[in-house]
């Protein structure tokens, strides 16, 4: 998918919607893994409960974010580990290669991190000719094409097997047949050797546990565990809200993470790590290092609108629900992280008034990403935050400024409002067949270059009311005794909204 | 940039005093019903020996609930024979080492067992990326997940249970437990003082769906996994 040099969201989609291959494995990946979660929660049982006590462990953490951050320094410190922390992405890379150039380091094998992803580490190491491979099938691939992940959790989801095949044979330099376990066998084979001589193992950390000082890593294939006990040396790149307090919260977790990105009870491989090798253990790391991020992250904090980013455990779950990731893809978003939490997530950490005018409008603010969020954050809520922060920020089409000022002048006057749909009514005519739109023209043609815009109603819904209400009341008074007992059963469902606010869905 | 001043800007954006106390934590853990739940089912054993057993499986893994010791070795050893493994190492385990599986000479012939020893890290670590087999005892296991839980130490390599094509975990059922919050707990009670540095969970054959959503099984760790349960 040539995305890369396509300049807005809107260009980038249309690039990814002419991509057959790529729409159709979108949807099929998408549609597993949605498919997964649901059935997963649903064997689970009180699904409910369980999203209710991971959101609120991660608010509890995030709110007291500056103790068990400490807390976690400390206790890992006291495991042997050096802690880092690096203010922006530059640092922590800066700090990274400090370390690998005091090893003499030659090779770095690396498992899964968006984090990695978020500040371009392998460009960093390759610039200063350290080898840097990543050792997940799909990152290694996607990273043989020279391209971002284009989904959190399966990153070469737009590759197909014929394009995998051509990209590993050629790392082979002989010709591997599109067969997934000769595909998936030469990639063990190769990597294993790059495990056994590399200098350093490099992995992401999906949780820290501030009781211990350890960090948790969730996998399936083996290599992040490969990465943390074959090499000498392990740097661990770590945001600075991956905190949970206790091992005991590590069970919510492990029990929503899972279960919401793919289906699975839990990851095939879960290791928590808890300092360098003890002095008598034959393998783990000699020397183990923890670079902690914030790169734009506590800017959220103390914001009422947008701190429960910080709740995010990265599990997909938004993207696979999301109708316009389904149809676009990760590349569109044009960033790290994609889907819903991307188009949060990007301007966010980026505090980019041009950004969020681009990505926080690719959502149709249905709502399914908060549905499937494990941990409750209300993701299309805030990107109608962000929307209005750009409207503030005075970043607004003019055209749409325009376009809200005559609606206003319209709505705000009856006569007005009347006047206009008569014209409207009038000026259609032309265009209308069988009570629709189809002219691409115009404001319209948006719409219509997919589907039908419904005519003006004549008479409208407006102008019936009278008549409609009449009958109604007709209605009301003929069925008398009936009549009231309905009228009291509509009164008792319009106080339930207000009673279900009021804490009844609260668990 | 040092730890102070991160914490410091944390605390500042956080809009208070940094706390002096460690926090109240009314959400420690999982939900109450589910606590409820695992005593509960704690009181059935066959129940959550079945559920692993099933779990397990489904995962893509073999399990088998044996009686005696000398029937788990013998099902090791006939399962060695039908891999035509080689080469085989173990942790160093009382259980294992009871097993006698040193002498195995008559039963495999040519088969050659190392026994891990943490003092001599190097050759262990290139002993177990060639082995065949890998036999472990499993410290924990949970019916819930399906799932076995290996701690790391001097006898107890982390590469055992990765680097060789098949993994064989020997499961004593008193070591089994209903839900993952029971071993957490364990690993709280620990505390920095005791805690491993490596404990792993293990849910299965290492698997991967990365290529058009097809799943492959062994992509960097053991393709093959046995859980041998047995009643000690």
């Amino acid at each position: 998918m040539k995305t890369d040099r396509a300049a807005t969201v809107k260009e980038r989609a249309k690039i990814a919607l002419n991509d057959e291959f790529l729409r159709n494995a979108v949807k099929l990946t998408t549609e597993r893994l949605r498919g997964g979660r649901l059935a997963a929660a649903e064997q689970q049982g009180n699904w409910e409960q369980w999203r209710e006590r991971g959101m609120q462990i991660r608010m509890h953490t995030i709110a007291h974010l500056d103790y068990y951050l400490n807390e976690f320094a400390e206790n890992a410190r006291k495991q042997g580990v050096h802690v880092h922390f690096a203010e922006t992405g530059a640092q922590a890379v800066e700090i990274a290669l400090k370390i690998a150039l005091s090893k003499q380091a030659q090779t770095v094998v690396k498992s899964k991190s968006m984090v990695s992803e978020e500040i371009h580490m392998n460009e960093a190491l390759q610039k200063n000719g350290i080898e840097s491979i990543e050792t997940d099938l799909g990152e290694y691939i996607i990273q043989l094409a020279g391209e971002m992940p284009s989904h959190i959790i399966i990153p070469a989801i737009h590759k197909n097997r014929r394009q995998i095949a051509e990209l590993l044979s050629e790392d082979a330099g002989e010709t591997l047949a599109p067969d997934t376990a000769v595909l998936a066998g030469y990639v063990r084979r190769k990597l294993r050797e790059k495990f056994l001589q590399a200098d350093i193992g490099m992995t992401g950390c999906n949780f820290a546990i501030a009781e211990t000082g350890s960090i948790v890593l969730f996998e399936n294939e083996g290599n992040a565990r490969m990465v943390s006990t074959v090499p000498k040396t392990q740097i661990t790149l770590m945001g600075m809200e991956r905190i949970i307090p206790t091992w005991e919260d590590l069970e919510v977790m492990a029990t929503l993470l899972p279960r919401s990105a793919t289906g699975q009870r839990l990851t095939v491989y879960m290791s928590g790590i808890t300092g360098p090798r003890r002095s008598d253990d034959g393998d783990g790391p000699d020397e183990m290092h923890i670079i902690i991020l914030d790169n734009g992250r506590s800017l959220q904090l103390g914001d009422p609108e947008f701190q429960d980013l910080l709740n995010c455990i990265r599990c997909g779950a938004c993207l696979n629900a999301c109708p316009v990731y389904r149809h676009i893809g990760g590349h569109s978003y044009g960033s790290t992280y994609s889907g819903p939490i991307g188009a949060v997530l990007k301007p966010a950490l980026n505090k980019n008034v041009l950004e969020w005018d681009d990505v926080a409008n690719a959502s149709s603010l249905c709502g399914a990403c908060y549905e499937a969020c494990p941990v409750k954050i209300p993701l299309h809520d805030m990107l109608v935050y962000l929307r209005r922060r750009k409207n503030e920020a005075g970043a607004g089409e003019s055209a749409e400024k325009w376009q809200m000022k005559g609606f206003k002048l319209v709505m705000a006057n009856n006569r007005r409002l009347r006047a206009i749909l008569k014209a409207g009514r009038w000026g259609q005519r032309p265009l209308v067949k069988d009570g629709a739109i189809a002219a691409r023209i115009g404001p319209l043609k948006g719409w219509t270059a997919h589907r039908h815009f419904p005519a003006l109603a004549s008479p409208s819904f407006r102008e019936r009311w009278p008549s409609i209400q009449r009958e109604l009341q007709a209605e009301v008074e003929r069925a008398g005794e009936v009549g009231r007992s309905v009228r009291e059963r509509l009164q008792r469902y319009r106080n339930a909204p207000q009673e279900r606010r009021e804490g009844g869905d609260r668990v | 940039m040092n730890q102070q001043s991160f914490i410091a800007n944390i605390t500042k954006r956080l809009g208070r005093p940094m706390p002096e106390q460690p926090p109240e934590h009314p959400y420690r853990g999982a939900p109450p019903f589910w606590r409820e739940q695992t005593l509960a089912r704690g009181a059935d054993r066959d129940q959550i020996i079945a559920q692993f057993i099933e779990y397990w499986q489904d995962a893509g893994g073999d399990a088998h609930h044996f009686a005696s010791l000398s029937e788990v070795r013998s099902y090791i050893v006939q399962t060695a024979a039908e891999l035509k493994a080689k080469r085989l190492i173990r942790h160093r385990h009382p259980l294992l080492d009871q097993m006698s599986l040193e002498e195995l000479e008559a039963e495999l012939p040519g088969a050659d067992m190392t026994v891990w020893d943490g003092e001599r890290p190097q050759e262990m670590k290139n002993r177990a990326a060639d082995a065949d087999i890998g036999l472990i005892v499993a410290d924990y296991a949970v019916g819930a997940t399906g799932t076995i839980v290996t701690m790391s130490s001097t006898g107890q390599g982390r590469s055992v249970s990765l680097l060789p094509t098949a993994v064989m975990a020997i499961v004593p059922t008193s070591r089994m437990r209903a839900s993952l919050g029971e071993v957490m707990s364990d690993i709280s009670a620990f505390g920095i003082e005791r805690i491993p540095a490596g404990i792993h969970f293990i849910s299965g054959p290492s698997r991967s769906a990365d290529i058009e959503n097809d799943l492959t099984i062994g992509v960097h760790g053991p393709g093959i996994v046995h859980a041998l349960l047995y009643d000690g």
